[in-house]
């Protein structure tokens, strides 16, 4: 018997990594479902807040038809993320909690905040992941699979060694 | 949402270790080891000794071989680092809504892409690779400048770092957001990874406040300034340094195309340099080049394409260089077509300058102006496919080598015919209006971004490892992971010109659910050549401890087929002073092209060039009289039994201007019969397929037929549309058979005569 079957060394193998490419892309979302709640915060939308000079910019002096809230209208996790994103550097800030005026953002608002005119949008709606429960850990289980059949090479000829060697020791 | 930052790094750093405890352990394993393999104190001083002393010569050194080592590893890392943003983003298209990254993050993470492959990635690692083996090649004792050699490529590290900033400050953030309050550690906060995309467009690029968008400008002006001390460096060494038997008539390809990369590097990069300067000072001393009341946006564009597109050219040509080097020695034949190479380069080089706006086809650019850079964009295909025809004449017939370069050559081929004919039709203005947004356009480029120029880059190291490190790699998971590698690149792009050409807007980190399955193959492709490049790199760093050392001087057995080329003459002498090995001879050697029949060189014979070529000429005529007489007969058959209209023939002659006779047409197609067609069949006859003349006469023959087929087609239906392709192709090949067996008959006779 060769120890250069096609088979195992080029066929197993391409298999084995084809299987371990879907198993990633199975695994580390499915993974990363299971986790989500822990580590990151989805379902909490982000809004962008412009300043009064860019607003004033981008609508002129005229009334844009455009829904205005007051600053006082905004519910506390609004009114929070409000001032985050005045704060921020990129001017976005994650909405926690309930968003009650969420639809109002959605179409693109002014939030009028001591006295000026700030247009606000939600610009990112961080949806959480939702994955069924079964694709982690058969992704995990293709990844192992895969992997073997990426081995198989080394592994074959190992194998047919050990064969010739137990033929060897037979003849003798 | 998943923490980009936090991620990356992590996997990254999992990379980097494993990296490291991979050349350790095959280090450490290929070590004797008289005392059972445990580390004493003493030898613990010594390593950390060693590892200094490493250190001190690695960053010291301008040896023209160590700085393009240093080259190809800074830019293995950038490629790493690169990739794993480009499997990140695939990550996220898994699924039709923004639900792993948010939509910033997934546009950071294309920009930062596109940045790292396209500036920190390959032209370092082609610069790696010129420095190390174009001086050899050329016979130079090293660069023409040494230290700005160094100084080029130790720009380079920390023109990374700034454009990468982001990330590691987003890091460092994370970090002491653990330690410390968020008010003493706002700069760590305020810094995030640039997400206007690679392109960097006025006026979002300058409205942006994230000020990581400066830094990312100030690193790109270093690499800038890097890759023009590197290609005036290249320039001089090739002008220079070459040895006294090296001339421009025998320069080897990849040297040409390095030289020629480094002069359309030497006249773009400046001009990126100012662009880049006029946009920081847009953005942080309120000038207004690109301002909408100032220069305008447009005005950027111009400017950034103005560089982009030779870039692409500057990215190209190394890997066409390349081809054109290790190709040859595959197939056991000469390169052919070594002039038309070079002039194809050299037309590239011009043309890639008059391209730039087909990249704004889609902006308010006048539309006369725009034409005109269309038909540029089309004509610049014919250098490409030159250099594609003569790769593969060179191929035809050849005496093919099935090992990893060769693999990987051929794949390179495939993806850039590929990847080369879609970017013709964007170079329509229509056509590009309808796909600009789309992702035909990334099918389009990364067939070439992740087909020619990695493929090359890989066989490339496959190809010099003997010589880079004195063993050999492992060449079945060389073999296996360049068939990877090209699968996945099939997979993943030809996937994106479907769903491209399907009209799925690009640079969408959201997109309709439709689409799900074909951005998951996609994705799928992706990782596939994820661990292909993985499986590359496991090689190359394992080979070099527990690779099979090389026992010959010349390992490609290069000199059965007189291709053993001055880096691996170098090699040997190298071996023979180091190793007092024995210089390899082989069992038999022949001309490098022509390998089963007799070189025939312009038909073979004694006596002048002119003289060759009036008696072959002369022959050639005699035979093709003959093809052409026997021919007629069965055009005449055609045109009796009424399945060939001889009105056809006065086209001919209108065609040359003598007005619509048949008569003329005929004694026309005559002519050509007799001289055109012959000589054109001496000239080719050698690439066709077929071991006899006779066979290969019968190639050409169908080949014209075809031609003719078309040309001479007047609409016939049914049974007569069967006679005359029957007879078109019957009289063809009774001219093919003709013109070749009565050449041969002549040439024995001559032959005879001379004897």
């Amino acid at each position: 018997m060769s120890d250069e079957s096609i088979l195992f060394t080029y066929v197993a193998p391409f298999v084995g990594v084809l299987v371990v490419a879907v198993g990633i892309g199975a695994a580390v979302p499915g993974g990363y479902a299971i986790i989500q709640d822990d580590i990151t915060t989805c379902d909490q939308p982000t809004i962008a807040v412009e300043g009064p000079e860019e607003t004033s910019e981008r609508f002129g002096e005229t009334a844009p038809d455009l829904a205005r809230l007051s600053y006082d209208e905004l519910e506390p996790g609004e009114q929070e993320a409000f001032e985050e994103a005045l704060e921020d550097p990129v001017g976005e800030a994650r909405v926690a909690g309930t968003f009650p005026n969420g639809d109002t953002f959605r179409n693109g608002t002014i939030v009028v905040y001591e006295g000026e005119r700030h247009y606000t949008t939600v610009v990112a709606e961080n949806p959480c992941f939702i994955a069924p429960e079964l694709q982690f850990p058969l992704g995990v289980f293709a990844i192992i699979f895969g992997v073997a059949g990426i081995l198989s090479p080394p592994a074959y000829r190992k194998l047919v060694d050990l064969e010739e060697q137990a033929n060897v020791d037979t003849r003798r | 949402m998943m923490n980009r930052a936090v991620i990356e790094g992590s996997a990254l750093a999992v990379l980097a270790l494993s990296i490291l405890t991979l050349w350790f352990r095959a280090r450490y394993k290929s070590r004797p080891a008289s005392d059972g393999g445990y580390f004493t104190r003493e030898e613990l001083q010594f390593e950390l000794g060693r590892l200094q002393d490493e250190a001190l010569r690695w960053l010291t050194t301008t040896n023209h071989r160590e700085i393009g080592i240093l080259y190809i590893v800074f830019g293995t890392v950038a490629a790493l680092w690169g990739g794993m943003d480009g499997m990140m983003l695939r990550t996220e298209l898994l699924t039709p809504p923004a639900d792993i990254w948010t939509p910033e993050t997934y546009n950071a993470l294309f920009t930062t892409h596109g940045l790292t492959m396209l500036i920190f990635f390959v032209l370092p690692v082609f610069f790696g690779i010129g420095n190390y083996f174009l001086p050899l090649l050329i016979g130079a004792d090293d660069m023409a400048f040494p230290r700005v050699n160094a100084i080029g490529f130790w720009l380079l590290p920390p023109a990374l770092l700034m454009a990468r900033f982001g990330l590691i400050v987003q890091i460092g953030g994370q970090v002491l957001s653990i330690f410390l309050p968020e008010d003493q550690i706002t700069f760590f906060l305020s810094l995030r990874e640039v997400s206007v995309g690679w392109t960097l467009y006025a006026p979002l690029s300058v409205v942006q406040p994230n000020p990581q968008i400066d830094l990312l400008l100030l690193g790109l002006h270093l690499s800038g300034i890097a890759t023009t001390v590197g290609a005036i460096n290249f320039i001089a060494t090739v002008i220079y340094e070459r040895a006294d038997d090296v001339t421009w008539g025998n320069l080897d390809i990849f040297s040409w195309n390095m030289m020629v990369t480094s002069s359309i590097a030497l006249f773009a990069f400046p001009l990126l340099g100012s662009a880049l300067v006029m946009l920081l000072l847009d953005r942080n001393l309120g000038t207004t080049f690109f301002a909408t009341e100032g220069g305008g946006p447009i005005l950027w564009q111009h400017l950034f394409w103005f560089w982009g597109h030779p870039e692409v050219y500057i990215l190209f040509l190394p890997a066409t260089g390349l081809m054109s080097l290790i190709l040859p020695k595959f197939v056991g034949r000469k390169l052919f077509g070594y002039q038309f190479i070079v002039y194809s380069t050299l037309g590239l080089a011009v043309m890639s300058f008059g391209v730039w706006a087909h990249h704004m086809f889609t902006s308010g650019v006048d539309p006369r102006l725009k034409a005109s850079f269309m038909a540029i964009s089309i004509a610049i295909a014919v250098p490409s496919a030159i250099k594609v025809f003569n790769w593969l004449t060179t191929m035809w017939d050849g005496n093919i080598r099935l090992s990893a370069p060769f693999i990987l050559c051929a794949g390179g081929i495939g993806t850039f015919i590929i990847g080369g004919v879609t970017g013709v039709f964007l170079a329509v203005i229509p056509i590009d209006i309808l796909y600009h947004g789309t992702y035909y356009v990334v099918g389009h480029f990364h067939l070439i971004v992740v087909g020619i120029i990695p493929m090359l880059m890989i066989a490339s190291s496959y190809y010099w490892y003997p010589i880079m490190t004195g063993r050999w790699y492992d060449r079945r998971l060389a073999k296996f992971q360049s068939g990877l590698l090209i699968v996945g690149a099939f997979v993943t792009f030809m996937t994106l010109l479907v769903i491209g050409g399907l009209g799925l807007p690009r640079r969408q980190a959201i997109y309709p659910a439709e689409y799900q399955f074909a951005q998951q193959i996609a994705t799928v492709g992706a990782y596939v050549i994820g661990l292909s490049a993985l499986m590359w790199l496991y090689n190359m760093l394992v080979s070099y401890w527990r690779g099979d050392i090389v026992q010959s001087t010349d390992p490609w057995n290069l000199k059965a087929t007189n291709q053993f080329t001055r880096e691996w003459q170098w090699f040997e002498s190298r071996m023979v002073e180091k190793y007092d090995m024995e210089p390899a001879q082989p069992e038999s050697t022949r001309r490098s092209y022509a390998p089963e029949l007799e070189p025939m060189g312009l038909l073979g014979g004694v006596g002048s060039v002119a003289q060759n070529v009036y008696r072959n000429a002369s022959m050639a005529a005699i035979a093709g009289f003959t093809g052409t007489f026997l021919m007629t007969g069965g055009i005449g058959t055609a045109i009796v039994i009424g399945v060939l209209d001889p009105s056809s023939f006065a086209e001919i002659s209108e065609l040359v201007g003598l007005g619509t006779s048949q008569l003329i047409g005929a004694a026309l197609f005559l002519a050509g019969g007799t001289i055109i067609w012959p000589l054109l069949f001496l000239s080719f006859q050698e690439f066709l397929p077929g071991r006899r003349m006779f066979e290969t006469g019968l190639v050409f023959a169908t080949l014209v037929a075809t031609g003719f087929s078309v040309a001479f087609y007047t609409d016939q239906q049914g049974l007569a549309l069967i006679g005359y392709l029957t007879f078109v192709f019957v009289a063809h090949w009774a001219y093919g058979l003709g013109l070749a067996v009565t050449f041969q008959f002549l040439r024995s006779r001559r032959t005879d005569v001379g004897v």
